[in-house]
Protein backbone atom coordinates (compact mmCIF):
# COMPACT_ATOMS: atom_id res chain seq x y z
CA UNK A 1 0.00 0.00 0.00
CA UNK A 2 2.89 1.93 0.76
CA UNK A 3 4.85 1.95 -2.47
CA UNK A 4 1.57 2.08 -4.18
CA UNK A 5 0.74 5.60 -2.42
CA UNK A 6 4.52 6.69 -3.55
CA UNK A 7 4.10 5.32 -6.80
CA UNK A 8 0.52 7.45 -7.32
CA UNK A 9 2.07 10.23 -5.71
CA UNK A 10 4.85 10.26 -7.84
CA UNK A 11 3.11 10.34 -11.46
CA UNK A 12 0.83 13.18 -10.12
CA UNK A 13 3.54 15.15 -8.55
CA UNK A 14 5.07 14.31 -12.82
CA UNK A 15 2.28 15.52 -14.12
CA UNK A 16 2.35 18.98 -12.52
CA UNK A 17 5.96 19.62 -11.86
CA UNK A 18 5.99 22.29 -14.61
CA UNK A 19 3.12 23.91 -13.08
CA UNK A 20 4.43 23.95 -9.88
CA UNK A 21 7.78 25.23 -11.43
CA UNK A 22 4.98 28.87 -12.15
CA UNK A 23 3.19 27.80 -8.79
CA UNK A 24 6.59 28.79 -6.72
CA UNK A 25 5.42 29.88 -2.94
CA UNK A 26 5.58 33.33 -2.84
CA UNK A 27 9.05 33.30 -0.27
CA UNK A 28 12.54 34.17 -1.80
CA UNK A 29 14.18 30.89 -2.31
CA UNK A 30 17.68 29.54 -0.55
CA UNK A 31 20.58 28.71 -3.14
CA UNK A 32 20.46 24.62 -3.09
CA UNK A 33 23.63 22.15 -3.60
CA UNK A 34 23.37 18.81 -4.69
CA UNK A 35 23.26 16.73 -1.39
CA UNK A 36 24.05 12.78 -1.30
CA UNK A 37 21.34 11.01 0.15
CA UNK A 38 18.53 13.76 -0.25
CA UNK A 39 19.28 16.32 2.47
CA UNK A 40 20.92 14.18 5.14
CA UNK A 41 24.02 13.66 3.35
CA UNK A 42 27.24 15.41 2.62
CA UNK A 43 27.69 17.60 -0.64
CA UNK A 44 28.56 15.51 -3.56
CA UNK A 45 32.46 15.40 -4.43
CA UNK A 46 32.92 17.62 -7.35
CA UNK A 47 36.08 15.42 -8.28
CA UNK A 48 36.50 14.19 -11.53
CA UNK A 49 35.08 10.81 -11.15
CA UNK A 50 38.01 9.40 -14.10
CA UNK A 51 41.03 10.31 -11.23
CA UNK A 52 42.67 7.20 -10.53
CA UNK A 53 41.43 5.59 -7.70
CA UNK A 54 43.72 6.12 -4.53
CA UNK A 55 45.91 3.18 -3.12
CA UNK A 56 47.58 3.15 0.30
CA UNK A 57 51.42 2.09 0.89
CA UNK A 58 50.67 -1.12 1.18
CA UNK A 59 48.78 -1.39 -2.40
CA UNK A 60 45.32 -1.63 -1.11
CA UNK A 61 42.75 0.54 -2.42
CA UNK A 62 42.20 4.09 -0.24
CA UNK A 63 38.69 3.54 1.03
CA UNK A 64 38.59 6.01 3.18
CA UNK A 65 36.74 9.75 2.44
CA UNK A 66 33.19 10.28 3.62
CA UNK A 67 30.43 8.53 1.32
CA UNK A 68 26.84 8.13 1.15
CA UNK A 69 24.98 5.49 -0.15
CA UNK A 70 25.86 1.62 -0.25
CA UNK A 71 22.97 0.15 1.53
CA UNK A 72 19.29 0.75 2.83
CA UNK A 73 17.38 0.01 -0.03
CA UNK A 74 14.56 -2.27 0.49
CA UNK A 75 15.49 -5.64 -1.06
CA UNK A 76 12.51 -6.74 -3.04
CA UNK A 77 12.55 -2.90 -5.28
CA UNK A 78 16.66 -4.44 -6.32
CA UNK A 79 15.69 -7.96 -6.85
CA UNK A 80 14.19 -9.01 -10.26
CA UNK A 81 9.79 -9.16 -10.82
CA UNK A 82 9.02 -12.48 -9.15
CA UNK A 83 12.32 -13.40 -7.37
CA UNK A 84 11.22 -12.34 -4.03
CA UNK A 85 8.46 -15.26 -4.17
CA UNK A 86 10.61 -17.85 -5.33
CA UNK A 87 13.47 -16.61 -2.42
CA UNK A 88 11.00 -16.89 0.87
CA UNK A 89 10.48 -19.65 2.65
CA UNK A 90 6.74 -19.87 3.22
CA UNK A 91 6.69 -19.08 6.57
CA UNK A 92 9.18 -16.09 6.12
CA UNK A 93 6.58 -14.96 2.94
CA UNK A 94 3.70 -15.74 5.28
CA UNK A 95 5.44 -13.47 8.91
CA UNK A 96 6.33 -10.33 5.78
CA UNK A 97 2.95 -10.04 4.89
CA UNK A 98 2.10 -9.17 8.67
CA UNK A 99 5.20 -6.87 8.87
CA UNK A 100 4.20 -3.14 9.33
CA UNK A 101 6.45 0.23 9.55
CA UNK A 102 5.27 0.27 12.85
CA UNK A 103 6.90 -3.19 13.53
CA UNK A 104 10.64 -2.34 12.20
CA UNK A 105 12.80 -2.18 15.16
CA UNK A 106 15.11 0.21 13.25
CA UNK A 107 12.19 3.12 13.84
CA UNK A 108 12.79 3.06 16.95
CA UNK A 109 16.79 3.74 16.75
CA UNK A 110 17.52 0.04 16.89
CA UNK A 111 20.79 -0.81 14.59
CA UNK A 112 19.59 -1.93 11.23
CA UNK A 113 22.61 -4.91 10.51
CA UNK A 114 25.03 -4.16 8.46
CA UNK A 115 23.01 -3.54 5.28
CA UNK A 116 21.10 -0.70 7.11
CA UNK A 117 24.90 0.79 8.03
CA UNK A 118 25.52 2.70 5.11
CA UNK A 119 22.53 4.80 3.40
CA UNK A 120 21.80 8.34 3.03
CA UNK A 121 23.61 9.32 5.80
CA UNK A 122 27.01 9.76 5.91
CA UNK A 123 29.55 7.05 7.05
CA UNK A 124 33.17 6.00 6.88
CA UNK A 125 35.25 3.61 6.02
CA UNK A 126 38.57 3.74 8.51
CA UNK A 127 41.80 1.34 6.98
CA UNK A 128 44.49 1.15 9.33
CA UNK A 129 47.62 2.94 7.75
CA UNK A 130 50.08 0.14 7.50
CA UNK A 131 50.91 -3.37 5.88
CA UNK A 132 48.76 -6.39 7.89
CA UNK A 133 46.21 -4.17 8.65
CA UNK A 134 44.23 -5.71 11.67
CA UNK A 135 40.69 -4.04 11.47
CA UNK A 136 38.45 -1.51 8.88
CA UNK A 137 36.04 -0.07 10.64
CA UNK A 138 33.10 1.28 9.14
CA UNK A 139 32.01 4.44 11.48
CA UNK A 140 28.19 5.18 10.70
CA UNK A 141 26.67 8.17 11.54
CA UNK A 142 23.11 7.35 12.10
CA UNK A 143 20.66 5.99 12.69
CA UNK A 144 21.84 3.82 15.61
CA UNK A 145 25.43 6.00 15.49
CA UNK A 146 27.62 2.69 15.95
CA UNK A 147 30.65 1.46 14.67
CA UNK A 148 31.55 -2.07 12.78
CA UNK A 149 34.22 -4.01 13.14
CA UNK A 150 35.84 -6.11 10.52
CA UNK A 151 38.73 -8.31 11.37
CA UNK A 152 41.78 -8.21 8.34
CA UNK A 153 44.20 -10.29 10.32
CA UNK A 154 43.13 -13.46 8.85
CA UNK A 155 41.43 -14.81 11.58
CA UNK A 156 38.50 -17.06 10.77
CA UNK A 157 34.74 -16.98 12.27
CA UNK A 158 34.40 -18.21 15.91
CA UNK A 159 32.31 -21.73 16.12
CA UNK A 160 29.60 -20.75 17.12
CA UNK A 161 29.16 -17.33 18.10
CA UNK A 162 26.62 -14.96 20.12
CA UNK A 163 24.53 -13.69 17.60
CA UNK A 164 25.09 -9.75 17.75
CA UNK A 165 23.65 -6.39 15.57
CA UNK A 166 26.21 -6.41 13.50
CA UNK A 167 27.56 -10.20 13.62
CA UNK A 168 31.46 -11.33 13.48
CA UNK A 169 33.03 -9.58 10.30
CA UNK A 170 36.34 -10.70 8.86
CA UNK A 171 37.72 -9.07 5.44
CA UNK A 172 40.56 -10.09 3.19
CA UNK A 173 41.75 -8.41 -0.14
CA UNK A 174 41.08 -9.58 -3.67
CA UNK A 175 42.82 -7.64 -5.75
CA UNK A 176 40.83 -3.98 -5.64
CA UNK A 177 38.07 -5.53 -4.14
CA UNK A 178 37.16 -5.79 -0.36
CA UNK A 179 35.20 -8.98 0.69
CA UNK A 180 33.49 -8.70 4.01
CA UNK A 181 32.23 -12.34 5.76
CA UNK A 182 29.68 -12.19 7.93
CA UNK A 183 28.10 -14.58 10.44
CA UNK A 184 26.65 -14.21 13.74
CA UNK A 185 23.76 -12.47 13.52
CA UNK A 186 20.64 -12.07 15.32
CA UNK A 187 17.58 -11.96 13.98
CA UNK A 188 16.25 -9.20 16.32
CA UNK A 189 16.95 -6.10 13.54
CA UNK A 190 15.25 -6.26 9.84
CA UNK A 191 17.50 -6.45 6.71
CA UNK A 192 15.23 -3.27 5.06
CA UNK A 193 12.06 -0.89 5.55
CA UNK A 194 10.40 -3.97 3.51
CA UNK A 195 10.67 -6.49 6.28
CA UNK A 196 12.16 -9.65 4.79
CA UNK A 197 12.65 -11.71 7.36
CA UNK A 198 15.71 -13.51 8.41
CA UNK A 199 17.11 -16.39 10.84
CA UNK A 200 20.37 -16.58 12.55
CA UNK A 201 21.75 -18.45 10.16
CA UNK A 202 22.21 -15.35 8.06
CA UNK A 203 25.53 -15.69 5.95
CA UNK A 204 26.64 -12.02 4.41
CA UNK A 205 29.49 -11.74 1.50
CA UNK A 206 30.11 -8.20 0.60
CA UNK A 207 32.17 -7.32 -2.05
CA UNK A 208 33.24 -3.26 -2.26
CA UNK A 209 34.90 -2.03 -5.06
CA UNK A 210 35.93 1.60 -5.80
CA UNK A 211 34.87 1.56 -9.83
CA UNK A 212 36.15 4.71 -9.75
CA UNK A 213 37.29 7.92 -7.85
CA UNK A 214 34.05 8.83 -6.87
CA UNK A 215 31.70 5.66 -6.80
CA UNK A 216 31.59 2.88 -4.26
CA UNK A 217 29.93 -0.63 -5.41
CA UNK A 218 28.60 -3.35 -3.02
CA UNK A 219 27.42 -6.63 -3.92
CA UNK A 220 25.98 -8.74 -1.58
CA UNK A 221 25.32 -12.40 -1.92
CA UNK A 222 22.97 -13.10 0.87
CA UNK A 223 22.55 -16.85 2.25
CA UNK A 224 19.82 -18.22 4.97
CA UNK A 225 19.14 -21.40 4.98
CA UNK A 226 16.29 -20.68 7.45
CA UNK A 227 14.27 -18.03 5.74
CA UNK A 228 15.27 -18.51 2.12
CA UNK A 229 15.17 -21.30 -0.61
CA UNK A 230 18.71 -20.01 -2.42
CA UNK A 231 21.39 -17.13 -1.74
CA UNK A 232 21.06 -14.12 -3.88
CA UNK A 233 22.85 -11.09 -4.63
CA UNK A 234 22.28 -7.70 -4.73
CA UNK A 235 23.84 -4.17 -5.55
CA UNK A 236 24.40 -0.81 -4.07
CA UNK A 237 26.16 2.21 -4.86
CA UNK A 238 28.00 4.77 -2.76
CA UNK A 239 29.30 8.22 -3.66
CA UNK A 240 31.80 9.85 -2.37
CA UNK A 241 31.19 13.11 -0.29
CA UNK A 242 33.29 16.03 -0.54
CA UNK A 243 36.69 16.16 0.97
CA UNK A 244 36.18 18.55 3.73
CA UNK A 245 32.62 17.08 4.92
CA UNK A 246 32.94 15.26 7.77
CA UNK A 247 30.18 12.41 9.99
CA UNK A 248 28.43 14.43 12.99
CA UNK A 249 26.67 13.10 15.60
CA UNK A 250 23.08 11.50 15.79
CA UNK A 251 21.88 10.67 18.49
CA UNK A 252 18.24 8.74 17.13
CA UNK A 253 17.12 7.89 20.64
CA UNK A 254 17.16 11.30 22.04
CA UNK A 255 13.92 12.78 20.87
CA UNK A 256 12.05 9.89 18.55
CA UNK A 257 8.49 10.66 18.31
CA UNK A 258 7.82 8.26 15.34
CA UNK A 259 4.39 6.81 15.70
CA UNK A 260 2.86 9.12 17.66
CA UNK A 261 0.94 11.13 14.62
CA UNK A 262 -0.15 8.31 13.53
CA UNK A 263 -1.66 7.22 17.44
CA UNK A 264 1.00 4.48 17.87
CA UNK A 265 2.81 4.13 20.67
CA UNK A 266 6.53 2.71 20.50
CA UNK A 267 6.30 -0.82 21.79
CA UNK A 268 8.90 -1.76 24.46
CA UNK A 269 12.35 -2.32 24.37
CA UNK A 270 13.08 -5.90 22.72
CA UNK A 271 9.61 -6.53 21.93
CA UNK A 272 10.60 -5.26 17.99
CA UNK A 273 10.89 -7.01 15.17
CA UNK A 274 9.89 -10.66 15.46
CA UNK B 1 -5.60 27.23 -7.96
CA UNK B 2 -1.75 28.71 -7.25
CA UNK B 3 -2.26 27.19 -3.88
CA UNK B 4 -3.35 24.00 -4.87
CA UNK B 5 -0.36 23.48 -7.31
CA UNK B 6 1.99 24.74 -4.50
CA UNK B 7 -0.14 21.97 -1.91
CA UNK B 8 0.97 19.77 -5.15
CA UNK B 9 4.62 20.77 -5.31
CA UNK B 10 5.10 20.32 -1.87
CA UNK B 11 3.96 17.18 -1.93
CA UNK B 12 6.25 16.39 -4.74
CA UNK B 13 9.01 17.42 -2.61
CA UNK B 14 8.09 14.40 -0.09
CA UNK B 15 7.65 11.96 -1.95
CA UNK B 16 10.68 12.60 -3.97
CA UNK B 17 12.58 12.56 -0.97
CA UNK B 18 14.46 9.12 -1.07
CA UNK B 19 12.49 6.40 1.29
CA UNK B 20 15.73 4.58 1.27
CA UNK B 21 17.62 7.55 2.82
CA UNK B 22 15.32 8.22 5.34
CA UNK B 23 14.60 7.14 8.76
CA UNK B 24 11.69 7.23 8.68
CA UNK B 25 8.38 6.89 5.80
CA UNK B 26 6.90 10.11 6.72
CA UNK B 27 3.53 8.79 5.19
CA UNK B 28 3.03 6.43 8.17
CA UNK B 29 3.22 9.26 10.22
CA UNK B 30 1.88 12.26 8.28
CA UNK B 31 -1.18 12.00 5.62
CA UNK B 32 -0.02 13.82 2.09
CA UNK B 33 -3.64 14.47 1.25
CA UNK B 34 -4.22 16.53 4.77
CA UNK B 35 -2.11 20.08 3.79
CA UNK B 36 -2.23 22.45 6.94
CA UNK B 37 -1.01 26.16 6.77
CA UNK B 38 -0.82 27.98 10.22
CA UNK B 39 0.84 31.64 11.53
CA UNK B 40 2.40 31.91 14.59
CA UNK B 41 5.21 32.25 17.03
CA UNK B 42 7.54 29.30 17.64
CA UNK B 43 7.01 28.95 21.47
CA UNK B 44 9.21 25.87 21.68
CA UNK B 45 12.67 24.28 20.00
CA UNK B 46 13.30 20.87 19.94
CA UNK B 47 17.27 20.57 18.31
CA UNK B 48 17.38 17.05 18.04
CA UNK B 49 17.57 13.57 16.28
CA UNK B 50 16.63 11.69 14.96
CA UNK B 51 14.26 14.63 13.80
CA UNK B 52 13.86 18.41 15.00
CA UNK B 53 10.54 19.83 15.94
CA UNK B 54 9.49 23.36 16.06
CA UNK B 55 6.31 24.18 18.48
CA UNK B 56 4.29 26.70 17.04
CA UNK B 57 1.42 28.79 19.00
CA UNK B 58 -1.54 29.67 16.95
CA UNK B 59 -4.31 32.16 18.20
CA UNK B 60 -7.99 30.77 16.93
CA UNK B 61 -10.06 33.45 16.63
CA UNK B 62 -12.03 32.74 19.93
CA UNK B 63 -8.68 34.22 21.53
CA UNK B 64 -7.38 30.48 22.96
CA UNK B 65 -4.37 29.47 21.84
CA UNK B 66 -3.53 25.64 20.03
CA UNK B 67 0.34 24.33 19.85
CA UNK B 68 1.38 23.00 17.09
CA UNK B 69 4.15 20.66 17.16
CA UNK B 70 5.97 20.31 13.35
CA UNK B 71 8.47 17.98 12.32
CA UNK B 72 11.30 18.84 10.70
CA UNK B 73 14.61 17.13 9.16
CA UNK B 74 17.33 15.99 11.20
CA UNK B 75 19.88 18.16 12.76
CA UNK B 76 22.51 16.87 10.19
CA UNK B 77 20.23 17.71 7.13
CA UNK B 78 19.28 21.60 8.31
CA UNK B 79 22.74 22.06 9.43
CA UNK B 80 24.43 20.86 6.40
CA UNK B 81 21.92 22.95 4.97
CA UNK B 82 23.16 26.02 6.56
CA UNK B 83 21.02 26.51 10.04
CA UNK B 84 21.83 26.31 13.69
CA UNK B 85 19.47 25.98 16.52
CA UNK B 86 19.36 29.47 16.44
CA UNK B 87 17.87 30.12 13.17
CA UNK B 88 14.41 30.32 13.74
CA UNK B 89 14.92 30.76 17.67
CA UNK B 90 11.93 30.87 20.42
CA UNK B 91 9.26 34.14 19.82
CA UNK B 92 9.72 33.92 15.52
CA UNK B 93 6.60 34.60 13.89
CA UNK B 94 6.11 32.37 10.97
CA UNK B 95 4.10 30.72 8.40
CA UNK B 96 4.46 27.36 8.04
CA UNK B 97 3.01 24.72 5.54
CA UNK B 98 3.22 20.74 5.83
CA UNK B 99 0.54 17.57 6.23
CA UNK B 100 -1.09 16.47 9.45
CA UNK B 101 -0.58 13.91 11.62
CA UNK B 102 -2.94 10.87 10.53
CA UNK B 103 -4.14 10.35 14.04
CA UNK B 104 -3.21 13.93 15.16
CA UNK B 105 -3.52 16.55 12.94
CA UNK B 106 -1.84 19.17 15.34
CA UNK B 107 1.10 17.14 14.93
CA UNK B 108 2.45 18.22 11.45
CA UNK B 109 5.76 17.75 9.62
CA UNK B 110 7.01 20.89 7.56
CA UNK B 111 7.08 21.14 4.37
CA UNK B 112 7.77 24.97 4.19
CA UNK B 113 8.43 27.42 6.46
CA UNK B 114 8.47 31.63 5.75
CA UNK B 115 9.46 34.05 8.47
CA UNK B 116 7.73 37.32 9.71
CA UNK B 117 10.15 38.98 6.48
CA UNK B 118 8.90 36.84 3.79
CA UNK B 119 12.12 34.59 3.59
CA UNK B 120 11.72 30.93 3.19
CA UNK B 121 14.03 28.72 5.06
CA UNK B 122 15.12 25.09 3.88
CA UNK B 123 13.09 22.57 5.76
CA UNK B 124 14.70 19.61 4.17
CA UNK B 125 12.83 16.67 3.27
CA UNK B 126 10.33 14.78 5.97
CA UNK B 127 11.64 11.36 7.28
CA UNK B 128 15.11 12.29 7.16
Amino acid sequence: MRRLIFFSLSIAALAIALAAAQAAPPAQEQPRVFRLGGANGPEAASEDPNRPVPKLADGTTDLSGIWAGGGGEEIPRLLKPGELDQILQPWAKKLMSTRTDGMDPYQYCMPGGPLRLTGGFAWRFVQHPTVNARYIFQLQEASAHTYRQIFMDGRKHPEDPTPTWLGHSIGRWEGPTLVIDTIGLNDKFWLDGSGIPHTEQLHLIERWTRTNYTTLKRDVTIEDPGAYTRPFTVSYTAKLGTPDSEIMEYICIENNQYGLAQGIQPPAKGETGK
Amino acid sequence: MKKTLWVLAAGLALCMAAPLAAHHSWTADYDGGKPVTVKGVVSKVEWTNPHTHFYVDVKNPDGTVKTWNFEMASTLALERAGWTRKTLPVGAEVTIGGFGGRAVTERAIAASITTADGKALFVGKPGQ
